[in-house]
């Protein structure tokens, strides 16, 4: 009996196989489960089976029941228009996660400082409302000196010391303090934000932020300026970049450089963004000038060292292509969202 | 700083093409900023020759005149009148791009056939203006005429003119000396000198002036020559066309060659009328209480006692270094002229140029800190070259006073200095031959090289100068890329490495996008965090008067709320303030953020309608007497009303308990514990808040170890709106530093391998009982055995008695050593209910 089971439903299976539509899908449901199936009858016949061979034959019946049945519906399923794999639409958005943003800015300190922690760069913060002291005069900045022009300064108003507060100008004055609070080996980066007193336009920001470098021990080189950066400007824009600097002057450093590297954008062969030359400049750098080290008691016969100072908002307007200054400050999320 | 490139040439003897001098000078240091080339522009414009001129049939004013240019003829229409038949002038053809001579900013626009009062025009001839040589519109540019008929006027009167970026430091480079010797050096060609060592002229005739200088510390050196049978005319054509490319105005030829000397060698010089010179004295000396002068601009102004003057016998007739008076200007009367070339201090003539607004080439030029041996040589230069263009006689050096001489003074500079600072070897006959090419004295002495640097490069003091010199002019090409090597930096916990990190982070993993905003903001702007009710609020005192203040602290808060505007929204300080701002929105810095994020909510808020969430992780600035503001760094969150919640189109509103669960998961995530711990009270309390910027019974503070550092709640809705908001709108402040020195990392606690049991327990208990003191409750009284509790449902309705709420918990048993049996668990959790029935007077809700 048992056996006559087994062959009934790999007959059975063999004719689902072929039902093609949901019409023969129900004459076979008839043929074999329906009230005058062919499995119904066989479990209709068990009564008159003996007790051992009814048990038996009841779980092999039962069990080919549940088998016949969950291939049916499988089989049914499978018949449904847009069925099996393609019943869900996968082409539905997802229900949306929320999940903040980290600004442009923050982005690329944050790039600038992972490039540089390899090399031993700890990153230190310093006040923006400085001192003349700080901001000027310990970078060999004396006052009424012509070099004062190349920083125009918000002032504080503060009686009883006037022209002693300003907002700082550069992330600079955080190399003095920290020179003054630390002995050599120096290793540190700031980033920050800086002020100018400068009206705002799609280049220019009177808020911006810069990243400011420095390295001081007693064989640190001017190659070894060049190397940091040409390392720094390959992990901000790629491996290809090629690094030149040119020379320039800031007062508190001397040899004072001037970095450009190969236009990220058209490599090298000139387009808007470079100005058509094939360079884009960069950073300001140099070997820490004497005079700034002798003021913070360093001795200036005993270590030497480089610094360098970048424009974060000029960084990610290179690499973001973003086209006004400004709208780093909008804080749209519009923008904030395709950036992050 | 503008250098025309032919009288570049005409000293510095190269022919390499005008780029690579302007890219060479770049990489020696002198920024080139653009390649000024004057018939860039021309594109169309050709030599065209006048063949005849005829009436304009309807215009007096207008003439036709017929121009030649190649093979063509075209009858124009002209408004000029300057020209005659056979003139050779500059000819545009309809098509070429002009400048608009009518334009108020300088515009450039396609020239169209136009027809002017009837007659047809199809070309026309250009003045300087609209070729953008110079602002006359005079009349029609006239050329040589030997030019060709036909070629681009670009071949004929083209110019390139080379402008520089000025640098602090070398007064030498504003010269087109200074830049031929570097251009000379750089290109290995020959200097070619105006100067000549020949004394002026012996010959003295009598004239005598007596100079005094005060003070030697403002004026270093004072020489002086008369020029007599002085004419005052116009300068010749190359002179003034130099002065005109390098960006000064012709004037006449007395005032032409002091200008041309200054901007040849870069030392100024002033030309009195001797006739107007009182007494026949000079003085330099500081201005005396309330004198007056009226210089050459025609200001009548008022000095300054520490202001450095030149007078005469009586009054100052010029402001030292910076501009000459009206009085003793040279005029067409002039017959004797006494020229000035002096040594004034950089940071005196600065001082003044700045206070006066009155930056001249002169002042730019002394605030760079001249050489006092360049005066004599300038003079000279000046009386020779008014001989040669025939503007009167040079006369005997009639003064030179120079108190203290500079004497010369080598920089001694070992040569492996050199090596160890810029991290490669240079050969010493290249430093030697680099040095002397830009006029450096070179001896070689012990190990090293006795530099002595010309007169005219005083900022050479210091062997890294000279490094520095060898630098550049071999070129930074020559460095290689090395890293450095030897120790780091000691690790020092700074906030920049962990705590803007993990704050920044979390609130972006909790949906929060960041925020950079300007720190410069407006008392007013702040005083909107206010609600405009409050008493004594006006326009100059926004954040209210101190007494009003006062009254707002007792009637408006309570404990929290005072400790809040203490520490996280002091709007009754008084702002750090500027002393000069670009706009009087910006003239403060910023005691809070709140207001200018609540803008930028309200800007978002234009596009998008939820899930509204902004922070910014940043500084306030608050005064300290006598010191540099404290600068906490704060953060400030802002949320619109609508959140997006877990299918497309649903949307959830923003409540107190949503943004209590931010603050907590910050909390935590930064390491401070949030939530008791079996029955500990956490050290994170959230006490309620009443301040005016929030919605009273709708804000809390959060007390970590009995101090403030963070509020939050809805803004108050009369704030909201002075912002545009008619919705509800969400903020959170914090500042976390300094409860943060104390948080250690988190350790791992092992949890029970033993099944968990949770029994649910659903209380109706009065309104004014607090849900923590009944998690306390349940704590204490379950002990270990009770490892947690959660609410998971609060109701207030129909159901309870008014002052009532139904609180739902879950409870989780266990122990640690063994599974607990449900008579275990029943004991412990009936203990519990018992306790909190007893204490709270609370029901069990069936």
């Amino acid at each position: 009996m048992t056996n006559q089971i087994t062959e009934l439903v790999r007959h059975a299976q063999d004719d689902l196989a072929a039902s093609t539509d949901l019409d023969s899908l129900e004459a076979w449901r008839l043929k074999y489960l329906g009230r005058r199936g062919e499995l119904t009858q066989v479990l209709r016949s068990i009564g008159q089976l003996s007790d051992e061979a009814r048990r038996a034959t009841g779980l092999a019946a039962n069990k080919a029941r549940d088998e016949l049945n969950a291939a049916l519906e499988m089989r049914h399923r499978a018949l449904q228009p847009g069925a099996g794999v393609d019943a869900v639409d996968v082409t539905m958005p997802g229900y949306p996660p929320r999940i903040g943003s980290i600004h442009p800015i923050t982005r690329v300190m944050r790039d600038i400082r992972q490039a540089l922690a390899p090399l031993g760069f700890r990153a230190v913060g310093g006040p923006e409302v400085e001192t003349d002291h700080y901001n000027f005069e310990l970078l060999n900045i004396p006052a009424d000196h012509p070099a004062r022009d190349m920083w125009d300064t918000f002032h504080v108003d503060d009686p009883a010391r006037p022209g002693e507060l300003l907002l700082r100008t550069h992330t600079s004055p955080v190399q003095a303090r920290v020179m003054e609070t630390m002995q050599p080996p120096v290793r540190v980066i700031v980033p920050g934000k800086v002020y100018r007193y400068e009206d705002r336009d799609a280049s220019h920001e009177s808020e911006f932020h810069q990243v400011e470098g420095l390295a001081v021990d007693e064989h640190i080189t001017m190659a070894d300026l060049r190397g940091t950066l040409t390392y720094l400007v390959r992990a901000l824009f790629g491996p290809e970049r090629q690094l030149r600097i040119r020379a320039s002057y800031f007062p508190f450093t001397e040899p004072s450089a001037e970095a450009e590297m190969s236009c990220h954008v058209c490599d090298g062969s000139g387009c808007r963004t470079c100005g058509g030359n094939g360079w884009v400049e960069i950073l300001g750098a140099g070997m820490v000038h004497p005079r700034v080290l002798a003021g913070v008691g360093y001795d200036p016969d005993v270590y030497q060292g480089f610094a360098f100072g970048m424009g974060v908002e000029r960084i990610a307007m290179l690499k973001y292509n973003v086209p006004d200054v400004r709208m780093f400050y909008d804080n749209d999320l519009r923008m904030l969202r395709q950036l992050r | 700083m503008r250098v025309p490139v032919e009288w570049l040439r005409s000293l510095a003897l190269t022919n390499a093409p005008t780029d690579e001098i302007a890219e060479r000078l770049t990489d020696a240091g002198f920024e080139v900023e653009t390649v000024h080339r004057t018939g860039e522009s021309w594109d169309g414009v050709i030599v065209g020759e006048v063949v005849a001129i005829a009436e304009h049939p309807n215009a007096d004013r207008l003439n036709l005149p017929t121009v030649r240019y190649g093979e063509e003829e075209l009858q124009v229409v002209c408004g000029a009148w300057n020209f005659k038949v056979g003139d050779k002038v500059p000819f545009a053809l309809a098509g070429t791009v002009l400048w608009d001579p009518y334009a108020a900013e300088p515009t450039r626009k396609a020239l169209k056939p136009t027809r002017v009062r009837g007659v047809v025009s199809a070309g026309m001839l250009c003045s300087p203006k609209e070729l953008g040589v110079s602002s006359s519109h005079e009349g029609i540019l006239i050329l040589d005429p030997r030019v060709t008929v036909g070629t681009p006027l670009s071949e004929v009167l083209g110019d390139e003119v080379i402008e520089f970026e000025l640098k602090a430091n070398r007064p030498d480079a504003l010269s087109v000396l200074g830049i031929a010797r570097e251009t000379a050096a750089l290109f290995n060609a020959p200097l070619e000198s105006t100067l000549r060592d020949n004394e002026p002229p012996a010959v003295s005739h009598g004239l005598q002036v007596d100079v005094e200088i005060v003070d030697p510390e403002l004026c270093s050196r004072y020489a002086a020559a008369f020029v007599i049978d002085v004419q005052v005319t116009e300068s010749p054509d190359w002179m003034r066309k130099r002065l005109e490319l390098a960006g000064m105005r012709p004037i006449n030829s007395i005032v032409d060659v002091t200008n041309y000397v200054m901007l040849e060698l870069g030392q100024p010089l002033h030309a009195f009328d001797w006739a107007k010179i009182g007494g026949g004295r000079i003085v330099v000396r500081s201005a005396r209480p309330r004198e007056r002068l009226i210089t050459l601009d025609g200001q009548d102004r008022e000095l300054q006692p520490d202001t450095l003057v030149i007078a005469d016998a009586e009054r100052p007739v010029a402001l030292a270094g910076v501009m000459g008076g009206a009085h003793s200007e040279v005029s067409e009367a002039t017959t004797t002229v006494l020229l000035e070339s002096a040594t004034f201090n950089q940071f005196s003539v600065r001082r003044t140029a700045h206070r006066l607004k009155l930056r001249s080439e002169a002042s730019r030029r002394f605030e760079k800190g001249l050489s006092p041996a360049l005066t004599t040589v300038a003079l000279r230069r000046c009386v020779e070259l008014i001989e040669e263009i025939g503007a009167g006689r040079g006369d005997a050096l009639s003064a030179d006073i120079y108190p203290a001489p500079d004497e010369p003074c080598p920089v001694h500079l070992k040569f492996s200095r050199i090596e160890r600072l810029m991290g490669v070897s240079y050969d010493r006959e290249e430093v030697r031959q680099v040095l002397e090419a830009i006029g450096f004295g070179v001896v070689e002495e012990d190990g090293g090289l006795a530099v002595t640097p010309p007169y005219w490069r005083r900022d050479v003091t210091h062997p890294t100068d000279v490094i520095e010199e060898v630098a550049r002019l071999v070129g930074y090409d020559r460095i290689p890329d090395t890293l450095p090597t030897g120790g780091v930096t000691d690790f020092v916990r700074g906030e920049l490495d962990i705590l803007d990190d993990d704050i920044v982070n979390v609130m972006v993993g909790l949906g929060f996008s960041q925020c950079i905003m300007y720190a410069l903001t407006s008392k007013a702007r702040m005083g909107q965090l206010l609600p405009p009710n409050l008493p004594e609020r006006n326009e100059e005192m926004p954040l209210g008067t101190p007494q009003a203040w006062q009254a707002v602290r007792a009637d408006a808060m309570n404990d929290a709320g005072r400790e809040v505007a203490d520490r996280l929204l002091p709007l009754h300080e008084q702002p750090v303030e500027l002393r000069n701002w670009l706009s009087a929105e910006e003239n403060v810095l910023r005691l809070t953020s709140l207001g200018t994020m609540l803008e930028t909510l309200r800007a978002n808020r234009r596009h998008l309608d939820r899930d509204l969430l902004l922070f910014e992780y940043g500084p306030s600035f608050r005064r300290r007497e006598g010191d540099q503001p404290d600068e906490p760094r704060l953060l400030t969150a802002v949320t619109g009303q609508w959140l997006t919640a877990t299918r497309w189109d649903d949307r959830t509103t923003v409540d107190l308990p949503y943004i209590k669960g931010l603050m907590d998961e910050l909390l935590s995530r930064v390491g401070l514990q949030v939530g008791m711990i079996a029955g500990r009270e956490s050290p994170v309390r959230h006490v309620p808040l009443l301040h005016p910027t929030f919605a009273e019974g709708e804000a809390a503070a959060i007390v970590v170890d009995g101090r403030t550092v963070a509020a939050y709640g809805r803004i108050n809705g009369a704030v909201a709106e002075t912002f545009d908001f008619e919705e509800s709108v969400w903020a959170a402040l914090a500042h976390l530093q300094p409860v943060l020195d104390a948080v250690a990392s988190p350790r791992f606690t092992a949890w029970s391998p033993y099944p968990p049991a949770r029994r649910d327990l659903a209380l109706i208990v009065s309104t004014d009982v607090a849900a923590e003191d009944l998690e306390l409750t349940m704590r204490r009284t379950g002990k270990q055995l009770l490892r947690n509790v959660r609410l998971f449902d609060e109701y207030r309705g129909p159901q309870v008695d008014k002052d009532k709420r139904s609180l739902a918990f879950a409870l989780t048993y266990g122990a640690e050593d063994r599974t607990l049996t449900d008579a275990e668990i029943d004991r412990v959790h009936e203990r519990v209910v018992h306790a909190l029935t007893k204490r709270f007077s609370a029901e069990l809700r069936a």
